[in-house]
């Protein structure tokens, strides 16, 4: 939100031809649009002093009339706004109403309040919501007294995406500011009820992206927030309630939204994914996929609908993915054989390992070493799982020798604990035994003495 | 043998222990249907006498400090040979004493034993079974896992509830706001020091008591303790008690060999209490019932109402002797015997409708 400077210069862009089929009224909407830009960007880069009616000291809650009359009016249009300040950011650090909208917030007369003369905007068009925002948050002298650390390059960023690139061609359809974050009552990004906290994006971007007749128009396919609701992306942000698992901004930029380009993928997931991507560049998988056009990493683990990984995956065979490329009897057939193999050796050596070592919990055995040794196994799995990316069989070869060297210790632990238990059952036999025998023993020697 | 009867003069000589045999040897035990209710206490005596040999080995490597206490547990349970074996003893041991001490204790009341003139028999065995539970209680704390943990934090907090002495109450059982490290120490010394002072003094007189007043018989078996021939207590009752502790070893033995205590994980004072979690069985009577109030009663708090009828039924268990009149002249109160047996089905019902879950 912006505190305006008010002049002249604020007033257009809220009046202009609606018709969107005459196309004089493009011709003329587009020019008012040209305007409305040029006049925004005198009125940011307009020197001096904020009105302290428009823009209290940070902080400290706006205090103005306009939402005194407005939480009056009978209209939910007009009312709703002044009820959603409560909660706004803005509002709650003494930005008035007027810092978006202009005019004068200290008048009770609504002709004094909402004059043109005095800068009063009216509701502002998604065309002039970038700059609106830009003007405070572009500004990073201004952004110093709310947030040190707040970025100040939104708006640069926005004019390199999608969005900001189809409204500067006339699209209102597009995202604005407004869009994601809200126009009145709007929270910080750290707000679990912002929209565009990690846990609420997904629906914010895709109230749009999940319209596949809006879609249409761009030539995107609509079912993108489908795809990505059976990723293990999204399950791990709302069934672990992990936040740093990624979400649509985390890939495709938040303020410079943009789809990454087939050369880019590996680097957006490699954000995460250092090994994996790593590996991938050192294998000849990299300049093989670059050659037919192939995204890196989306090939074999798709774009949205990023599903759990599963060894089954490699090889030849009908549903694994090196069959895409490859086929039986080729160099790169045998390599994934090979790989398979090692995989399958150490999950069947992982698997009896920990068997024995639950058998041995089960009866009662303290069984904490051989648990890290298999912690370190599982590790050592996925370690071997990353050196898939590399293509090279010795490599992920090396990483299962590991896993089977600390597997087998385990094994080794619970066979000592199996050998334990015994001496402990046998233990516990004799001395039952030698119990008895001393009962006994007593039961004759009371008979025998009562007896006499 | 020449040795032993050498000893033995040598020690009779300076201690003149020849009355003490000669009264041991003319002691009798009455024999009638219920003379099984004898055992119980002597069983009780057996399980003490286990806890404290395992009790002093446990010591040899326990670490009474937050930092230490778990670990030193687990190195006694994994790495100290047989030590696995001497904790699960010790941890059953308690259990079953004080289960013999609750079938003692119900035997005597049901069969009238408390009478005049065995009040402070009585009196002294209901303060040993407040001991027992207290040991229990502090014991529980000492490996300083998740659940004892937590179990300590409910239990202690109850005692917050005491009106006046509430707050210094808690301050004193926990050794500050929360249950930290500092009651972990207080807990170690009232398990290994205070309790088990109170306890020597209160059984020697316990044991003293029974010696000096010698069995009772109640009133309607006196008839058939007459016609059957009494056992003298040296050498046949005491042979016959060998077997019934011989019997608790077997018992024990086969608890701590095949259902090893748990240690459970190191208890973490920023964790979240875990599910479900409950005291040690003979406070689970208590600990439902106590849920099972309105958080407020008249505009009382709850838990102090089931909290102070608790102390009030605590009491007259206690003053029975005095309260059940007829007792003292060799009478039996149907209302007496219906409260035991009340008591009885109330302790035994709760703990087990809470072990098979039924007040979740």
């Amino acid at each position: 939100m912006t505190p305006r400077r008010p002049g002249p210069a604020c007033h257009p862009g809220n009046r202009g031809p609606r018709s969107t089929n005459d196309p004089r009224a493009a011709v003329v909407r587009l020019g008012t649009l040209a305007i409305v830009a040029v006049a925004l960007g005198a009125a940011v880069a307009a020197a001096g002093p904020l009105a302290a009616s428009v823009v209290g000291p940070p902080g400290k809650s706006a205090a103005d009339r306009c939402t005194a009359c407005h939480r009056e009016l009978d209209e939910a249009r007009l009312q709703a706004p002044a009820l959603a300040v409560g909660n706004d950011t803005h509002h709650a650090q003494g930005v008035t109403c007027a810092g978006c909208h202009g005019g004068d917030p200290t008048s009770d007369e609504p002709e004094v309040a909402m004059d043109p003369k005095k800068g009063f905007l009216g509701k502002l068009e998604p065309t002039q919501v970038p700059a609106m925002c830009g003007s405070c948050h572009s500004d990073a002298s201004f952004m110093l007294r709310y947030a040190p650390n707040i970025p100040t390059d939104q708006l640069a960023q926005y004019r390199t995406s999608k969005h900001g690139q189809a409204l500067a061609k006339g699209d209102v359809k597009v995202a604005v500011c407004s869009s994601c974050h809200g126009a009145h009552g709007v929270l910080p990004p750290s707000d679990a009820r912002s929209p565009v906290y990690p846990s609420r994006i997904v629906e914010t971007c895709g109230a749009c992206h999940g319209d596949a007749t809006l879609m249409a128009r761009y030539g995107i396919k609509g079912d993108e927030l489908a795809e990505y609701k059976k990723s293990v992306h999204y399950a791990a942000l709302t069934q672990k309630n992990d936040l740093s698992a990624p979400t649509c901004n985390d890939c495709h930029g938040s303020h410079g939204a943009t789809p990454p380009g087939i050369s880019s993928v590996s680097n957006v997931c490699g954000t995460c994914h250092l090994t994996q991507r790593e590996r991938f560049d050192e294998s000849p998988h990299k300049e093989a996929f670059a050659a037919i056009e192939q995204p890196a990493c989306e090939a074999c683990h798709s774009n949205h609908a990023v599903l759990s990984p599963s060894d089954a995956w490699i090889g030849v065979g009908q549903g694994q993915v090196c069959g895409s490329c490859h086929a039986a009897g080729d160099a790169g057939a045998a390599a994934a054989e090979s790989v398979a193999a090692a995989l399958a050796r150490m999950h069947e050596r992982l698997v009896a390992a920990e068997a024995r070592v639950k058998k041995a919990e089960r009866a009662g055995m303290l069984m904490e070493e051989a648990q890290v040794k298999l912690e370190e196994a599982h590790q050592g799995v996925v370690l071997a799982q990353v050196e898939i990316h590399s293509v090279d069989p010795a490599r992920v070869e090396t990483q299962a020798k590991e896993v089977l060297a600390a597997a087998g210790v385990a094994d080794g632990l619970a066979a000592a604990a199996e050998g334990e238990i015994r001496f402990r059952r046998t233990g516990l036999f004799v001395s039952l035994a030698v119990i008895a025998l001393a009962m006994v023993a007593l039961i004759l020697k009371i008979r025998r003495m009562e007896r006499a | 043998m020449r040795l032993l009867d050498t000893l033995w003069k040598a020690l009779d000589e300076r201690l003149e222990l020849a009355p003490l045999v000669e009264f041991a040897t003319h002691k009798e035990v009455p024999q009638h249907r219920h003379s099984w209710a004898y055992y119980f206490g002597g069983l009780t005596l057996f399980f003490f006498a286990v806890q404290v040999a395992t009790g002093i080995l446990l010591l040899l490597y326990y670490r009474p400090t937050a930092e230490a206490a778990f670990e030193s547990v687990q190195f006694i349970v994994t790495r100290v040979p047989f030590g696995w074996l001497v904790r699960s003893v010790h941890s059953w041991s308690a259990n079953l004493m004080i289960l013999a001490a609750f079938v003692h204790m119900f035997s005597v009341y049901l069969l009238g034993s408390y009478a005049k003139p065995r009040e402070l028999t009585w009196w002294s065995g209901f303060l040993l079974l407040g001991l027992a539970m207290g040991f229990g209680f502090s014991g529980y704390l000492l490996p300083w896992n998740e659940l004892s943990f937590f179990a300590t934090r409910i239990g202690t907090d109850m005692t917050s509830k005491v009106p006046l002495a509430g707050p210094w109450l808690l301050t004193f059982l926990r050794g500050g706001e929360e249950v930290t490290g500092a009651t972990l120490t207080r807990f170690f010394g009232f398990h290994v020091a205070v309790l088990p002072m109170l306890s020597a003094g209160l059984l020697g007189l316990h044991l003293g008591l029974i010696q000096r007043q010698g069995m009772h018989v109640p009133g309607h078996l006196a008839e058939e303790a007459r016609t059957r021939k009494p056992l003298r207590f040296l050498p046949n009752f005491v042979l016959r008690e060998g077997v019934v502790w011989l019997f608790g070893l077997a018992v024990l033995a086969a608890l701590a060999a095949f259902f090893p205590w748990e240690l459970g994980n190191k208890a973490d004072p920023f964790a979240s209490a875990p599910a479900g979690i409950k005291p040690e069985w003979y406070f689970l009577f208590m600990f439902e019932a106590l849920k099972l109030i309105p958080a407020t009663v008249l505009g009382i708090e709850g838990e102090l109402i089931g909290l102070g009828a608790f102390a009030v039924g605590g009491l007259v268990w206690f003053l029975v002797p005095v309260l059940d009149r007829a007792s003292a002249h060799g009478r039996r109160s149907r209302l007496f015997l219906a409260l035991g047996w009340g008591v009885l089905a109330y302790l035994v019902s709760f703990t087990v409708l809470s072990f098979l879950g039924a007040f979740q």
